[in-house]
């Protein structure tokens, strides 16, 4: 449903507990300069979410040209595009500590590497040059959401100890993220009803894409494997 | 002349090809490229693309010149955008230098918010060359960041998921799947069916956290 471009209505942000103390400049800077409503939640790691289908990431260029943090890069995009249809990556110039001398960046063909890569999965790439440009990025990027109707205007307390646990449930559901879970929570009566619900009700009810409602209605319906259950040693999910 | 540019695109570059605009063939960036070992073919006519590159994308080259010089590349850009069909990977270099720092962050917004294109800047034209050869080089290659195919195997996540049931532990959790093998079948469990196999506290407790109004 498309809201209203009304530009009195503040553009709401999620962020990860971790960026308060990682990104604290950055928060107070949405808050303050941009008048974005910066709400603090607990997500799969420090990243923000924009709008109900986007989320952005930051990482430093020397972050992304550095070979040792592959893997750790190859998760965060996987864990991200599982959970977003549009991801985006802002790549910071390196930060210097007052009275150190910068060193310029050297560009690896590593580093080129890993972008010709990150475009090739469609992971957009914003250039920054520090924290305040960041900030800036992120809350254009969060209006131009709410002007394409994809802001999050669902509420996002959510109260009473059952409410908490549904949202806990939601979230362990395959390819729901925090704002699908909080629109699972206001849009469906019970846990029960959300279990009976249509690939269309799903869809509906957590403001998410088709084929997301798809795997998540299969994944209800799903019979278990009793072989399988006995060796399946509870991994991690995320 | 933008089918001329269409039918050059069907024709894409062989993996370890790029297909280059006539304007480009003395210059360093391609020097560079060759160098590197991607093999050149030239074009007169190519619309507004610089470059094709191998797996359908194509680069709009934007330099120094062209952002000091003024607003015609913003023409060639929403060209650019238009001219090229959705299946096309539209890549924009700029050149960010000293001289044009004070534009980049205008010049980004336009080409990434209001156009939806992918920029990739460059501080001249060494780089910008190393940049497209990883590009053709990286076809061959295998993506790191491809998703691989999700797993249809839904035990060790419905596992994880019951057990965030209140009361509800690792051999709740499976004694439950074992009997009622899906989520669905254990939704429409009735209290005695419960009972049995987690006791009452846990029956009652499965079976007021599916079934309890929360709105």
């Amino acid at each position: 449903p498309a809201t209203t471009t009304a530009t009195f209505v503040a553009v709401c942000i999620l962020v990860d507990s971790r960026c308060i103390s990682s990104s604290a400049d950055l928060v107070s800077g949405l808050r303050q300069h941009h008048s974005i409503n910066v709400h603090v939640c607990s997500l799969d790691g420090s990243y923000f979410v924009l709008s109900n289908r986007m989320a952005a990431e930051r990482h430093s260029q020397s972050e992304l040209a550095g070979m040792q943090n592959r893997k750790r890069l190859v998760e965060r995009v996987n864990s991200l595009q599982g959970l977003f249809e549009r991801v985006c990556f802002i790549v910071e110039k390196d930060s210097t500590k007052p009275g150190e001398v910068g060193r310029p960046f050297q560009r690896t063909r590593y580093f080129d590497s890993t972008l010709a890569s990150l475009v090739q999965v469609g992971v957009r790439l914003l250039w920054s040059d520090g924290v305040r440009d960041s900030a800036r990025l992120l809350a254009d990027l969060a209006q131009l959401e709410q002007r394409k109707g994809q802001a999050i205007t669902v509420p996002l307390e959510v109260r009473g100890h059952h409410r908490q646990q549904a949202l806990q449930f939601y979230l362990a559901l395959p390819g729901v993220g925090y704002v699908h879970a909080l629109h699972m929570c206001h849009n469906f009566i019970s846990i029960a009803q959300f279990i009976t619900s249509s690939v269309e009700a799903i869809q509906k009810g957590g403001m998410m894409s088709c084929n997301r409602a798809e795997d998540i209605y299969r994944c209800i319906r799903y019979s278990c494997d009793s072989f399988l259950l006995n060796t399946s040693t509870a991994k991690k999910k995320r | 002349m933008e089918s001329k540019a269409q039918t050059l695109l069907n024709a894409a570059p062989p993996y370890g090809h790029i297909i280059a605009l006539e304007k480009w063939r003395d210059s360093a960036i391609l020097e560079n490229i060759k160098g590197a070992g991607v093999k050149v073919v030239f074009e007169k006519e190519m619309g507004v693309v610089d470059f094709f590159l191998p797996n359908r994308s194509c680069v709009l080259y934007i330099s120094e010149g062209d952002i000091v010089a003024g607003n015609s590349y913003k023409r060639k850009l929403v060209r650019f955008r238009h001219a090229n069909s959705s299946r096309v990977q539209e890549l924009v270099v700029v050149e960010r230098t000293r001289l044009s720092e004070q534009y980049f962050s205008s010049l980004q917004k336009f080409v990434v918010f209001d156009l939806g294109l992918t920029l990739l800047p460059v501080s001249g034209q060494t780089e910008s060359s190393q940049l497209i050869s990883q590009m053709v080089h990286s076809q061959g290659r295998d993506n790191p960041f491809r998703r691989r195919s999700v797993a249809r195997l839904y035990e060790p996540q419905l596992l994880l998921l019951l057990q965030q049931i209140p009361g509800v532990g690792g051999v709740k959790a499976s004694s439950l799947l074992h009997s009622f093998s899906s989520l669905q079948e254990l939704c429409s469990a009735r209290l005695p069916q419960l009972e049995p196999l987690v006791g009452s506290a846990a029956a009652q407790h499965i079976h007021s956290f599916l079934h309890n109004p929360l709105v």
